[in-house]
C-alpha cells in the first residue's frame, strides 16, 4: 500500500488514534503550561506598559492569541469538514465536532477580554463595529455547529451536517480578517503586517509565547474531546469492550 | 481610571473558561466509563 494511504488508514483507525493520542496529551499539556507560565511572566512582570494603552495592554496577551485561535480553529474545522465529506474519513468528522467547543471557548475569551480592554481604552465595553460583530457571528457559528450535531440521533449523519455547516460558515473568516480594512471600524488594524510587526520585542515575545501556548492547549483539548467522542460512538464495539475489561483488571 | 480590575477580570474569566474547556472532557469521560462498566457488570451477572 502507498505509504501516505497507509498513514491515513492507520491514523484514521479509532483504536490506533485512541491509544497514541492518549500518550501525546500529557506532553501537550506540559508544553502548554511551560509556555503559559513563561509567557505570563514576561507579559505581566517584564513587559512595560504601553505609552497609549497604559497597563491595559496586558489584556492583549490573552485577547490577541484567543482571537487568532478563534479564527484558526474554525478554518481547521472547515478544512477537516471538507476532508470528512469528500473522503469519508471518520476521524475527521470526530475532529470537526471536537474542535467546536474549544473554538467557542477561545471566541468567548476574545470577546470578553476585548470588551474589558475596550472600557478603559475606548470608553465603552461594546460597539456594533464590523470586527466585533463578525467575531460575535463566529461565536454563533460555533454554537450552530454544536447544536446541529446534537440535533441528530445518528452520529455520522450529525457529524456530516456539522462538517457542512463548518464549510459554509468559513465565509465569515475573511470578513473578520478584512473587516478593519473594508469598513470604518473602532478596532485597530493588524499589528502584524507584511512589513514586520509594529510591536516592540519586549511585548512581541510574550505575545508570541502565549499564541504558541494556545496552540498546545487546542491540541491537548482537541485530542481529549476526540477520544471521548470515539468512546461514546463506539461503546458497543469490540475495541472499547476490550479497553474496559483491561481497565477493570 | 485604574486598569487593574479590568486586567484581573480578563485573566480570571479566561482562566475559568479555559479550565472549564480543559476539565469537561475529563469529567465526561470518567462518567461515561463508569456507566459502561456498570452496564458490563450487569450484563455479566445476567449471563
Amino acid at each position: 500500500m502507498n505509504p501516505i494511504f497507509l498513514f491515513f488508514h492507520k491514523t484514521g483507525s479509532p483504536p490506533w488514534f485512541y491509544k497514541y493520542s492518549g500518550k501525546l496529551i500529557p506532553w501537550l499539556w506540559a508544553v502548554f503550561l511551560a509556555l503559559t507560565v513563561y509567557g505570563l511572566y514576561l507579559g505581566l512582570v517584564v513587559a512595560p506598559a504601553d505609552y497609549q494603552q497604559g497597563e491595559s495592554v496586558r489584556i492583549m496577551y490573552l485577547h490577541v492569541p484567543s482571537a487568532w485561535m478563534s479564527m484558526m480553529i474554525y478554518g481547521l474545522m472547515a478544512i477537516m469538514g471538507f476532508i470528512a465529506l469528500v473522503w469519508r474519513i471518520r476521524i475527521m468528522e470526530v475532529l470537526v465536532i471536537s474542535s467546536a467547543p474549544v473554538g467557542a471557548a477561545f471566541t468567548i475569551i476574545a470577546l470578553i477580554t476585548g470588551s474589558l480592554w475596550g472600557r478603559p481604552t475606548w470608553g465603552t465595553y461594546w460597539v456594533w463595529d464590523a470586527r466585533l460583530t463578525s467575531e460575535l457571528v463566529l461565536l454563533f457559528l460555533y454554537f450552530g455547529v454544536i447544536a446541529l450535531y446534537n440535533a441528530f440521533d445518528e452520529p455520522r449523519k450529525a457529524a456530516r451536517a456539522a462538517s457542512l455547516m463548518s464549510i459554509v460558515g468559513a465565509i465569515n473568516l475573511p470578513i473578520i480578517y478584512f473587516s478593519v480594512e473594508w469598513w470604518n471600524t473602532l478596532h485597530q488594524g493588524s499589528s502584524m503586517g507584511s512589513d514586520g510587526p509594529g510591536i516592540h520585542p519586549s511585548m512581541l515575545l510574550p505575545l508570541l509565547l502565549m499564541a504558541t501556548a494556545t496552540k498546545f492547549f487546542y491540541g491537548a483539548n482537541l485530542l481529549s474531546r476526540a477520544r471521548l467522542t470515539l468512546l461514546k460512538q463506539d461503546h458497543r464495539k469490540r475495541w472499547v469492550q476490550d479497553l474496559l475489561s483491561k481497565e477493570s483488571h | 481610571m485604574s486598569h487593574t480590575p479590568f486586567i484581573v477580570g480578563a485573566y480570571l474569566i479566561s482562566a475559568v473558561v479555559l479550565f472549564w474547556a480543559a476539565i469537561a472532557p475529563v469529567v465526561n469521560k470518567r462518567s461515561l466509563l463508569r456507566q459502561l462498566k456498570n452496564r458490563q457488570t450487569r450484563m455479566d451477572k445476567l449471563q
